[in-house]
């Protein structure tokens, strides 16, 4: 099935983030920059969808808003059920510890500590115990066993990347954002980290939300939301090849 | 290059704000030691010349003899003569003494000679009139047409008041009265190094053949000279407190510049590979420091001119000898090079680390900014050799009493201890692990603290500087302060004394001494008058050891013994004193019998000899009161209480004694080097709080991903902050608590080196309120040092922390 929504959710699916007549400008006066013109967006539950456009399209700052890493300037965001706006920093960094996982292009792990404690790091900050069978099962999926010990600096940039979504996965968010996840990835070990964030919405039932701007990153994912010039231009479900290009080329399709 | 170079100062300037701030107050430092030291040379220096302008020649001798025969010869020929010496008399108004000591100098009756500065009333026109220095008439309330009582017993001579004059810091006598009156106290305590000779210098020599004769003007210069170099020793021990500051601003700013440098090891690389040779490099860093260092002492001299400035005009409200506020161009041109040259020195090995840097480096993988670094193993060897050397120098100290073996081993043990701060503070932040109730938050503290040992221990050795000598120089002054005490005891036993002298003193008086403000006991003596040798002394019988006595000191005297002052030995006629230094014998007249006793002396009781009560039996059936001692509360005003028995003493017909106020004075003196010390130190301290909060505030930059991520994962501002203020007190905590247990230590060997060979027996005093404050205040001040960068990198939004680059 292809059906081209420019917006609007997939009937039939519960709703993991969405937002409405989201902007984000930076900056004032003549250096005004508008990321985001009034993003209307629904992603639906325990999807793989993909964020695709041309680079400074808007795709990270849209992740960032609908993650609650930034404020928007304007418009509304829900996650999980639940508004954000209003919510202030203390408040909203909590409901990210309970709800939601990153995994980011680089710089995703603390040095200092080993891959064990880098996927442990958000239930220690949170103050949760460790669920043994999630945490055995999770670093299972990625094929992690034999590198938890290890530091970052000892680990190549797949496993580095595996190990961050391990750690997105471990405390059973609602939904999971990636931004360019393969990105400083050779194809070999982009093949291998997206496969296995497939397999995470697959077997473990979790929502993940990609950004990213090649083709073969976006052919993993269930649902591929298009974005030009900080609006959204497509939303596809399961398009195929050519759909996709279509899209892209296309701008508003 | 010089694109590069521009732009990257542009960059950085905010990063080189701490250092910049280091640099600035050491040169700061030095300007405002300057303007103090040079001003006070000044004031005191000025006027030395008024009293010999009006003559040609200076006889410079230290025999009164020879003194009063240059006066009774230029009287005869019409010469103009001046001694310049001054007498220590007792000087009371209508039996209440005003001063217990006061310098009596000379004031000509020839109009030539009266240098003084009149501000009020006239010259004295003959014997019998006096100037009084207009400060000091002030404070006893002595005003014109006043007749005071110079000296005491026979000696003693009533003057009028008929000028006030401002006396120069040089020749500050509270009286100035003429020859004829002076020339009483010629064989007591007249004290005279020389004379304003108005004749020739062959008369001089003939009239006083030991005598030096110098010109007015060589004369002048040589007690400026003299003047200069005691603000010479003041000034280079504050040069010291300097040094020690500029040590821990070289510490900052080297831990500055290897943060930075390390930052900035990817841009140093890129320059590398697009043909920047390793020179051209070196020579940009260099120039960065360079015009660091300009700039910085630039800031400091004029922080420093204005501090100084304020300083000086401060001082001056209080201290009239004070001069006005001027810096020497030398000595601020001396300021701005040290600065400069200091930050250059500083930023020597962070650059030659930093250029060191291959091209590659900026090729690698891009795995964030790795900056460990870890002590080598030459670094170890060289701290343990530190150790043991300064160890066993130290020593040496010890047994040998030898100072300079002291100094060497302090300062190479400590060097050892910076040097194997690396792996030691790590260490010991580690241990905070082991506290209860620790937390995710307090962790990530630890980990971040330990996460680059040489930074951290850098940080931790310029606040270690500090606290260190900080708690040694303390521990050290409450150490000599319980042998003053002794010493103290030792010779002021009695707080205050009021001896009859010769009628007995009323029944009341004890009481009213005993409810004077200030005073805790009071008790009266009995006694009788002996006559000696033409001198009516009083003979008290003592209690020996009682409550109005401090310390140990035991004052009673065995059975047919007198316990005689020194001064009253002094005032005896030559055949009964020479008695008395020879026989240890006196005969007395009581009553008109004669007893013969053995004589003992000492001082610290009065004008009266002791006696046991025994003795007293036995020259006096019927003793009367003839004395009344007394104790001060601790912390009573001295001035008040000096003022307030000499009242009752005048009205009752006694002398006031005592060493309460000589007491109180050395305290004093204690009190304003122990202070004076803090704030010497303070200096070091500020500038090491400076160096944690510019650390601190650095590695939040470099930071600035990794808490972006911890704060997307889930971590709280609050939480981020919390986490920078225990990785600062940690720090800081670590310093401090190293600091004072070296500190004690040090202080340990200080007294058994210095103080042990003087006195028997020192003890070691650690002052636990002042160590534990230092202590603390070092530890707090460093969680203050990090609010800043803690509020700057909590106030970071994760998405704009993850987009830096
Ligand atoms: N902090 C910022 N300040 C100003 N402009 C920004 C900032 N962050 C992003 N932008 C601008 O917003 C637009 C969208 O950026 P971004 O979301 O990062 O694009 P993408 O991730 O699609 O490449 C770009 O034009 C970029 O220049
Ligand atoms: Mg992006």
């Amino acid at each position: 099935m292809t059906t081209t929504l420019p917006t609007g959710t997939p009937t039939g699916t519960a709703t993991a983030a969405s937002a409405r007549g989201l902007t984000r400008t930076y900056g004032d006066g003549d250096s005004t920059v508008h990321a985001l013109r009034g993003v209307d967006l629904d992603l639906p539950a325990g999807r793989f969808t993909a964020i695709m456009g041309p680079s400074g399209s808007g795709k990270s700052t849209l992740m960032h808003c609908l993650a609650g890493l930034d404020a928007a300037t304007s418009g509304t965001i829900a996650v999980a059920g639940r508004d954000l706006a209003g919510l202030d920093d203390t408040a909203l960094t909590l409901f990210r510890r309970e709800h939601i996982g990153f995994v980011f292009q680089a710089f995703n792990l603390l040095p200092m500590l080993t891959a064990g404690q880098n996927i442990l790091l958000p239930l220690e900050l949170a103050g949760r115990a460790v669920d043994r069978e999630r945490y055995d099962q999770v670093v299972g999926v990625l094929g992690l066993a034999d590198r938890l010990g290890h530091l970052p600096s000892q680990l190549s940039g797949g496993q580095q990347q595996r190990v961050a979504i391990a750690r997105a996965l471990v405390t059973q968010p609602d939904i999971v954002f990636a931004d360019e996840p393969t990105g400083n990835l050779d194809s070999e070990a982009s093949a291998e980290v997206l496969g296995h964030l497939r397999r995470s919405v697959r077997e473990l039932g979790m929502t993940v939300v990609m950004v990213t701007h090649g083709l073969d990153a976006a052919a993993y994912a269930d649902d591929v939301v298009v974005i030009h010039d900080g609006a959204v231009t497509a939303h596809l479900t399961d398009p195929d090849q050519d759909a996709l290009v279509a899209a892209l080329r296309g701008g508003i399709a | 290059m010089r694109t590069v170079l521009l732009a990257s100062m542009r960059h950085h300037t905010r990063r080189y704000v701490a250092a910049s701030v280091a640099v600035a107050i050491g040169v700061a430092f030095i300007v405002v030691v300057g303007m103090l030291t040079g001003a006070t040379r000044s004031g005191l220096t000025a006027d030395v010349g008024a009293p010999v302008a009006g003559v040609d020649r200076v006889v410079t001798t230290y025999d009164s003899r020879e003194v009063a025969r240059l006066v009774e010869v230029a009287a005869d020929r019409d010469i103009p003569v001046l001694t310049l010496g001054y007498a220590t008399e007792p000087v009371s108004r209508d039996g209440v003494q005003l001063a217990a000591t006061a310098d009596v100098s000379e004031v000509s009756l020839d109009a030539r000679l009266q240098w003084q500065q009149l501000e009020d009333g006239r010259f004295p026109a003959a014997t019998g009139e006096a100037l009084a220095d207009v400060n000091r008439a002030k404070s006893s309330g002595v005003r014109l047409g006043d007749v005071v009582r110079v000296g005491s017993g026979d000696a003693a001579v009533d003057v009028e008041v008929v000028g006030l004059v401002d006396s120069p810091a040089a020749r500050n006598s509270a009286l100035y009265v003429p020859w004829e009156d002076l020339r009483r106290f010629q064989d007591t305590s007249f004290w005279v190094d020389a004379v304003a000779w108005g004749g020739s210098e062959d008369l001089a020599r003939a009239t006083a053949p030991e005598a030096g004769v110098e010109s007015a003007a060589d004369w002048t210069a040589a007690r400026q000279a003299e003047i200069s170099r005691g603000v010479d020793v003041i000034a280079i021990l504050a040069l010291l407190f300097v040094v020690i500051a500029l040590f821990v601003g070289v510490l900052v700013i080297t831990n500055t510049f290897s943060i930075l440098f390390a930052q900035r090891m990817r841009d140093f690389a890129l320059l590398r590979c697009v043909g920047v040779t390793r020179r051209q490099l070196r020579r940009a860093i260099r120039l960065e420091a360079l015009a660091l260092g300009l700039a910085a002492a630039a800031v400091g001299i004029v922080v420093g001119v204005a501090a100084g400035a304020g300083l000086v005009a401060l001082v001056r409200r209080w201290f009239t000898d004070m001069g006005p506020a001027a810096l020497d161009p030398v000595w601020a041109l001396s300021a701005f090079v040290v600065g400069t040259l200091v930050t250059l020195g500083a930023s020597w090995l962070p650059t030659r680390t930093a250029t060191r840097v291959a091209p590659l480096a900026a090729l690698r993988p891009d795995t964030g900014v790795d900056v460990r670094s870890a002590a080598g193993r030459w670094r170890l060897g060289l701290a343990a050799l530190c150790l043991v050397g300064g160890g066993v120098l130290l020593a040496l100290a010890v047994s040998g009493s030898s100072v300079p073996a002291m100094l060497a081993g302090g300062m190479v043990s400590f060097v050892g201890v910076l040097l194997v701060g690396p792996v030691l503070v790590p260490r010991l932040i580690r241990l905070a692990d082991y506290l209860p109730g620790g937390g995710p938050v307090r962790r990530l503290a630890t980990g971040n603290a330990v996460r680059n040992p040489r930074r951290t221990a850098t940080t931790a050795a310029s606040l270690l500087v500090g606290v260190t000598l900080t708690t040694a120089i303390l521990t050290g002054l409450a150490s000599s302060r319980t042998a003053i005490d002794r010493d103290m005891d030792d010779s002021y036993p009695l707080d205050a004394t009021l001896t009859s002298a010769g009628a007995p003193l009323e029944a009341s008086l004890v009481d009213r001494v005993g409810g004077t403000e200030g005073v805790t006991d009071a008790r009266v003596l009995d006694g009788t008058v002996a006559r000696v040798g033409g001198l009516e002394v009083p003979l008290l019988g003592s209690p020996g050891a009682d409550v109005v006595v401090r310390g140990p000191a035991d004052l009673s005297a065995p059975d047919g013994t007198v316990l005689l002052p020194y001064a009253v030995v002094e005032e005896l006629p030559t055949r009964l004193g020479d008695r008395v230094w020879e026989d240890r014998e006196l005969t007395v007249v009581v009553a008109g019998r004669e007893h013969t006793l053995r004589v003992e002396t000492g001082s610290g009781w009065g004008r009266a000899g002791l006696v046991s009560p025994a003795t007293l039996a036995t020259l006096d059936g019927d003793p009367r009161p003839m004395a009344v001692w007394a104790r001060a509360g601790d912390g009573a005003d001295a001035e008040d209480l000096t003022g307030d028995l000499a009242a009752l003493a005048g009205a009752a017909g006694a002398e006031l004694d005592g060493g309460y106020g000589n007491r109180t004075w050395v305290y004093l003196q204690l009190d304003i080097m122990t202070g004076a010390v803090i704030g010497l130190m303070a200096v070091a301290i500020v500038i090491a709080l400076v160096g944690i909060a510019n650390t601190l505030g650095l590695s939040v930059l470099e930071r600035a991903r990794e808490n972006a991520l911890l704060r997307a994962m889930g971590l709280t501002r609050r939480q981020l902050r919390r986490a920078m203020a225990a990785e600062g007190l940690l720090l800081s905590a670590v310093a401090a608590v190293l600091g004072t247990g070296i500190g004690l230590v040090f202080a340990w060997i200080g007294v058994q080196v210095m103080v042990g060979s003087v006195v028997e027996g020192a003890g070691f005093t650690v002052p636990l309120a002042q160590v534990a404050a230092v202590a603390a205040v070092a530890a707090l001040a460093g969680l203050a040092a990090c609010v800043v960068p803690a509020r700057r990198a909590a106030l970071v939004t994760p998405a704009a922390g993850l987009a830096v680059d």
